[in-house]
């Protein structure tokens, strides 16, 4: 399994995925910097109870990667349907859920540790300025263990729920609706209309956790038999 | 007799319609069989099926003396295939996509690569990225990839679409040599009949889904060697005389003044003499014979 997720990474050009990710890193913390003073007067101002510094780190890294897997999942696995390069792949003497877990796995693996590295990333550097500027940074606990495990499960979180959107990129055969779908997913999880948001409600995550797994489950189900169309 | 490739009563039926329907197909160790029919008629479903990116519907498909099932992995490591159009990670070069074949079939062998691209005359253009590459070209790399790891049967599905005439010989030669000289059994499909004449051992013909037709070229030989030509003002007076007078059956009136006599123990000479005799005017006569091509229509007339 691991050859074949390298082979994804490899025939997908997974460096240009990397600078990518790298580029939209460095444009978040400079936004991050620019709003961070904002964003803790507001927290000051309004008492939400929670660092709206950290929230804002959540906010613009899960938003940036749950569109960074679709757009993979478009081209990784979306595309090859329209392309017909899956032809070639199911023409080897490979189990075909092999193919598509492994085709599955290159983007959940890249994703994961992309947003996972981000997230610290992003809070190392704003706790190292903290002493050059106004920000306190509060909530940005680093010496805490569990503040990892938290960012290592959200992260998990966000990317596993990105797969919603291959269900409706494979039934549509569309890359652009698997990205579309994608933008739907940002825009539930992470906005909010007025005071009213779902960012952050466990019940509301797991369905979107069940339906990626579904999902997940409706791409291998039957693909032997299936006809390659 | 084994066959390393055998169809019975394969049938595929998609929103109750039969694509194909009881074709069956016997393709012997080092052959070529040349797998003809119009556009339509099913040839790209059969393959289609062979490969096992399709599933019959019915009957079965035997490869290599096992029975093909959705989870046969293993024979397709014995063979290699192109089916409607070779297809390519066009943002990596040439010899990147070979390779990348290698590694997913588990085929580790020094320079085949190289010896490949070699024999397709593309070495030149091996670091360039296939999205660079003309239709002629890409062809051409997909035959690469498809011999690179040696298989025991090819299926290839008109593999000189985008070819020049010079390029469909040399690809005829390969193919030709690649049987003779490694045993390798081809089918192909073509639309060009003259092209499968030259090269295959035996015809399946498709037409509308059915099988209308499996022959040897050999036997298509010995059953049209030759025959006469008639040119004649008057077709039917001429078939009255052959008929009647020279007692023979084996003729057709192919259009309004021409009949092609297909017996081979009449001479030109005595058919020239009975119908001078009967008073027939004859305008031309000679002797020929049947391509493939007449004989592919011929039947697909019949059957139509």
């Amino acid at each position: 399994m691991l050859k074949l997720i390298r082979l994804e990474w490899k025939k997908n050009n997974i460096m240009k995925y990397m600078w990518k990710a790298l580029a939209m890193v460095i444009i978040l913390l400079l936004l991050l910097l620019t709003i961070a003073g904002e964003l803790e007067a507001a927290e000051t101002r309004f008492d939400y109870g929670n660092s709206m510094l950290k929230s804002g780190v959540e906010l613009f890294t899960n938003m940036s990667f749950i569109i960074l897997t679709c757009v993979m999942l478009a081209s990784f696995i979306v595309g090859t349907y329209k392309n017909k390069t899956i032809n070639l792949m199911f023409s080897y003497p490979i189990n075909r859920k092999k193919i598509v877990l492994s085709q599955m796995l290159s983007v959940w693996i890249f994703n994961f540790i992309a947003l996972t590295l981000s997230k610290v990333l992003i809070y190392c550097v704003l706790v190292a300025v903290k002493k050059y500027t106004f920000i306190s940074a509060e909530g940005i606990r680093l010496g805490d263990s569990m503040f990892y495990v938290e960012v290592l499960v959200d992260s998990a979180v966000m990317i596993s729920i990105s797969f919603t959107a291959l269900m409706v990129g494979l039934m549509m055969k569309s890359s652009k609706a698997t990205i579309i779908a994608g933008m739907i997913i940002v825009c539930l999880t992470q906005g909010n209309i007025g005071v009213y948001t779902l960012a952050g409600n466990i019940p509301f995550y797991i369905t979107l956790l069940m339906l990626s797994a579904v999902s997940v489950f409706l791409s291998l189900y039957k693909l032997e038999t299936r006809d390659v169309l | 007799m084994s066959y390393i490739l055998q169809t019975s009563h394969m049938t595929k039926t998609i929103d109750g319609k039969d694509l194909v329907k009881d074709v069956n197909i016997h393709l012997r160790k080092g052959e070529i069989y040349g797998f003809l029919g119009p556009n339509g008629a099913g040839k790209t479903t059969v393959m289609k099926m062979i490969t096992n990116l399709w599933k019959p519907t019915e009957g079965m498909i035997e490869l290599f003396g096992e029975r093909l099932m959705p989870a046969s992995y293993e024979v397709l490591k014995r063979m290699g295939s192109i089916i409607e159009f070779p297809t390519f990670y066009e943002h990596l070069n040439g010899k990147d996509n070979l390779l990348l074949h290698c590694e997913y079939m588990g085929y580790y062998h020094p320079k085949s690569v190289e010896t490949a691209l070699e024999m397709l005359e593309l070495s030149e253009a091996a670091d360039k990225p296939v999205k660079k590459y003309s239709l002629g070209m890409k062809q051409r790399l997909g035959i690469a990839r498809v011999i690179m790891c040696k298989p025991e049967l090819l299926v290839l599905d008109e593999p000189t679409n985008g070819l020049d005439p010079v390029g469909m010989k040399k690809l005829r030669d390969l193919f030709k040599m690649l049987c003779t000289e490694y045993g390798i059994s081809i089918m192909i499909s073509s639309h060009i009949l003259s092209e499968v004449e030259s090269i295959a051992d035996t015809i399946g013909i498709i037409d509308h889904g059915n099988m209308i037709k499996e022959i040897s070229m050999k036997e298509i030989t010995e059953m049209n060697t030759a025959y006469i030509e008639l040119n004649v003002p008057d077709t039917k007076r001429a078939a009255y005389v052959l008929a009647d007078k020279l007692n023979l059956e084996n003729f057709k009136i192919t259009d309004m003044y021409h009949i092609r006599i297909y017996d081979g123990r009449i001479t030109a000479n005595d058919i020239s003499k009975a119908l001078t005799e009967n008073g027939v005017e004859i305008g031309g006569i000679g002797k020929k014979a049947e391509s493939l091509e007449d004989y592919f229509l011929k039947i697909t007339r019949m059957e139509g």
